[in-house]
């Protein structure tokens, strides 16, 4: 499907019928995913729809093993950054080959289908030697190999393990690629990217013509918090960019496909509107009911990953979507978590837990 | 004026024969904190007569009076918390001052109006209701803000120099069910302590940790779900919100996944596989069940959530204090939601 996808060609086979098949897979070798199909009365032998692939909620990842195979054979494990109490979820993988190759073929498409040579590709973040079970970063490993110019570890990943951006080696890269006259690529996330621009202040690193920046992921406490549109006016001043060079990726360790906003290459394309790879479906859905929601309502994203070979193929997230156009086609709005009504009661929630952990008096 | 100890505790009991005048004359009251709280008039009804603290010892309201201290004027901010904690605050506030202002919940006064007002009746001119109390025109004494963290942190930044604030916090209880414990006499209290303000207190039980394998921890979520499916019934759940209804939707999805649950009438029960961090279900009568092999492991496990627990009951009280924060309440399953009245609630920052 990736390589069709790469030649422009027809999907091989239609994405509902490898979906639940993929289903019958987790099914058939996960006893708490057909667990789940029996309890929502889903009968995995009779699926012929994605819609009706009973989803598996992203905390599923924290309390248990979500893999078909066993785990001696795992050669990577991804973990979340640790949204909920001391607790990470884990993504295990017994072959990176096919997240690469679909990450790297959507991954070209909206950051870097018009380059037509390596260029210099620089993450803000740490290399995988330091974070080797962040899927991100392994995810922007992979984008440096593809996409970009050899070049040593300590002048490519610009996070030290302490946590201390190199601005310095940031400067370098850019002076290198402007007397090349080479376009460069930017990875990173929101809050390194926030950090980034109070470090430079009022000093900008104009960038070579064509260059591209890739910012996702939210902020989760290690850096103020900026509205997106704000940090992407910020971003676009400091490197001299225009506002659409900013392109926003979205993705989570309990995936292997990333989805992206198409502004590089689509001129009518809104900001915030992020494109799906042939190979996922992200839809929108009553946090209630599950049922998909009506078109252009708003609801919580039911993610189906084909690439999810060997986890789950459906993932219920937490995070508030609305489509926009036609799947595959159009795309979706990404509306953050819901706020929420108001808490009746002093229960406590699990954010105030965390909060109350950040504050880390004992 | 300072008053004695002993004026003070005579103040308080004064404020619990208003609560009690308040209880015997409730019918209006029910219907307005129903309305207010969402709560089933069950839920109220049971609230109303079983956990209002309206029985004290002296020993009990000297401690209380010990914590409140001795300040000039205190103004108490009240949240939307479970309704009869209006008389432990206004106790609180009371044994600390002869000049006491309160400013209820806008989305549910009721209770400590009917409070305040039956106070007045009986003679105490010192505690009056202000809903429209300024924090930041506050100029002396204590402010006590009852709240979520992040309104408390609010409050403190309007708080002008000089005034202390006391913040109470959300906050949840955890049950421990020692390895002697007889799994249905625990479920029925457990039961009781989970049903009371629809699990919304913060001293509701929203973890129960069971010392044994986990088909003793099967065998108390399956206790426990007879328990709650009978006060479904007799007791029933008030409304839920939409993003709860979701969350325990999701709670179930995750458990049944990760290894069982049970879902009730209007109750869910999750069990943990052995050995897996805990995980916060949401309120609303939904109770997380793990097995710990130790009650090192136990405490292991709660670690992470440590620093929310305010009560842990169980059936041994002695080694639920092994277990629990140094701060926390210890109580019998069935009376977590009954601490005595000497000091607030949650003892976190006593």
């Amino acid at each position: 499907m990736v390589a069709a996808f790469e030649a422009s060609a027809p999907a091989p086979e239609p994405f509902d019928l490898l979906a639940c098949d993929l289903a019958r897979h987790q099914a058939a070798h996960i006893e708490g995913y057909a667990r789940l199909c029996r309890a929502r009365g889903v009968d995995v032998a009779k699926l012929a729809s994605a819609d009706d692939i009973p989803a598996v909620p992203t905390d599923a990842f924290k309390v248990t093993r979500v893999a078909t195979f066993d785990a001696s054979e795992t050669v990577a494990t991804f973990r979340t950054s640790g949204t909920t109490i001391g607790t990470r979820g884990e993504h295990a993988l017994r072959d990176v080959s096919t997240y690469d190759a679909a990450a790297v073929a959507f991954g070209r498409h909206w950051l870097a289908r018009d380059l037509e040579r390596p260029v210099p590709v620089v993450v803000l973040g740490p290399s995988p030697e330091q974070a080797p079970d962040s899927s991100l970063v392994h995810m922007c490993a992979a984008f440096v190999r593809a996409f970009g110019h050899p070049a040593p570890a300590s002048t490519t990943y610009l996070i030290d393990a302490d946590g201390v951006l190199d601005v310095a080696a940031f400067d370098e890269r850019v002076a290198i690629a402007l007397a090349r006259v080479e376009p460069m690529l930017i990875l990173g996330t929101s809050f390194a990217f926030v950090h980034f621009v109070d470090a430079v202040g009022k000093a900008s690193f104009d960038l070579p013509r064509g260059s591209r920046v890739m910012q996702t992921g939210g902020y989760k406490g290690r850096s103020r918090e900026v509205p997106p549109e704000v940090l992407r006016a910020d971003l676009a001043r400091v490197f001299d960019l225009d506002v659409r060079s900013i392109v926003g990726e979205y993705g989570m360790t309990e995936l292997s496909s990333q989805f992206y906003e198409r502004t590089l290459f689509d001129d009518q394309s809104p900001l915030g509107v992020y494109a799906e790879p042939p190979w996922a479906r992200v839809v929108p859905v009553d946090p209630d009911t599950l049922a998909p929601v009506a078109d252009g309502a708003v609801g919580i994203a039911k993610i189906v990953d084909l690439m999810n070979v060997d986890s789950a193929v459906a993932v219920l997230t937490q995070d508030q979507v609305r489509r926009v156009g036609a799947t595959n086609s159009g795309g979706f709005e990404l509306l953050g978590r819901a706020a929420g009504a108001p808490p009746r009661g002093c229960s406590i929630a699990i954010d105030e837990i965390l909060g109350r952990a950040g504050s880390g008096s004992e | 004026m300072t008053r004695s100890a002993a004026e003070r505790i005579a103040d308080v009991r004064r404020l619990q024969k208003a609560a009690r005048n308040v209880i015997e004359h409730r019918a209006a009251l029910v219907a307005a904190i129903v309305e207010s709280t969402g709560l089933s008039p069950e839920g109220v009804e049971l609230g109303l007569t079983k956990h209002v603290e309206l029985h004290a010892h002296d020993a009990e309201l000297a401690a209380l009076v010990e914590r409140a201290g001795d300040v000039t004027r205190v103004a108490v901010v009240l949240s939307a918390n479970v309704f009869v904690g209006a008389l432990r605050a206004v106790a609180l506030a009371r044994a600390a001052s002869d000049d006491v202002v309160i400013r209820p919940s806008r989305r549910d006064p009721a209770f400590a109006q009917a409070l305040v007002e039956a106070a007045t009746d009986l003679g105490d001119t010192h505690v009056r209701i202000d809903d429209d109390l300024d924090i930041g025109s506050v100029e002396e004494g204590e402010i006590h803000v009852y709240g979520r963290d992040e309104t408390i942190a609010e409050m403190r930044k309007q708080t002008r120099p000089g005034v202390r604030l006391r913040g109470h916090g959300s906050g949840m209880g955890i049950a421990w069910i020692s390895a002697d414990a007889h799994l249905e006499k625990a479920a029925r209290g457990l039961a009781d302590d989970v049903v009371v303000f629809d699990q919304r207190g913060c001293l509701s039980p929203r973890i129960a940790l069971v010392l044994g394998d986990e088909a003793r921890a099967s065998a108390l979520a399956d206790a426990l779900h007879a328990e709650l499916e009978r006060l479904d019934v007799s007791i029933p759940r008030g409304a839920v919100p939409a993003d709860d209804r979701a969350a325990a939707g999701r709670y179930v999805a995750t458990m049944t996944y990760a290894c069982r649950a049970l879902v009730g009438t209007q109750h869910a029960i999750g069990i943990a596989p052995p050995g897996a961090p805990l995980v916060l279900p949401p309120p609303y009568r939904t109770v997380h069940v793990a097995a710990c092999s130790s009650i090192e492991e136990a405490a292991k496990l709660l670690a992470p959530l440590a620093k929310g627990v305010v009560t842990v009951g169980s059936d041994d009280a002695a080694s639920a204090r092994l277990l629990a924060p140094s701060w926390a309440r210890i109580a019998s399953l069935g009376r977590m939601q009954r601490p005595p009245l000497d000091g607030p609630v949650d003892l976190r920052d006593s």
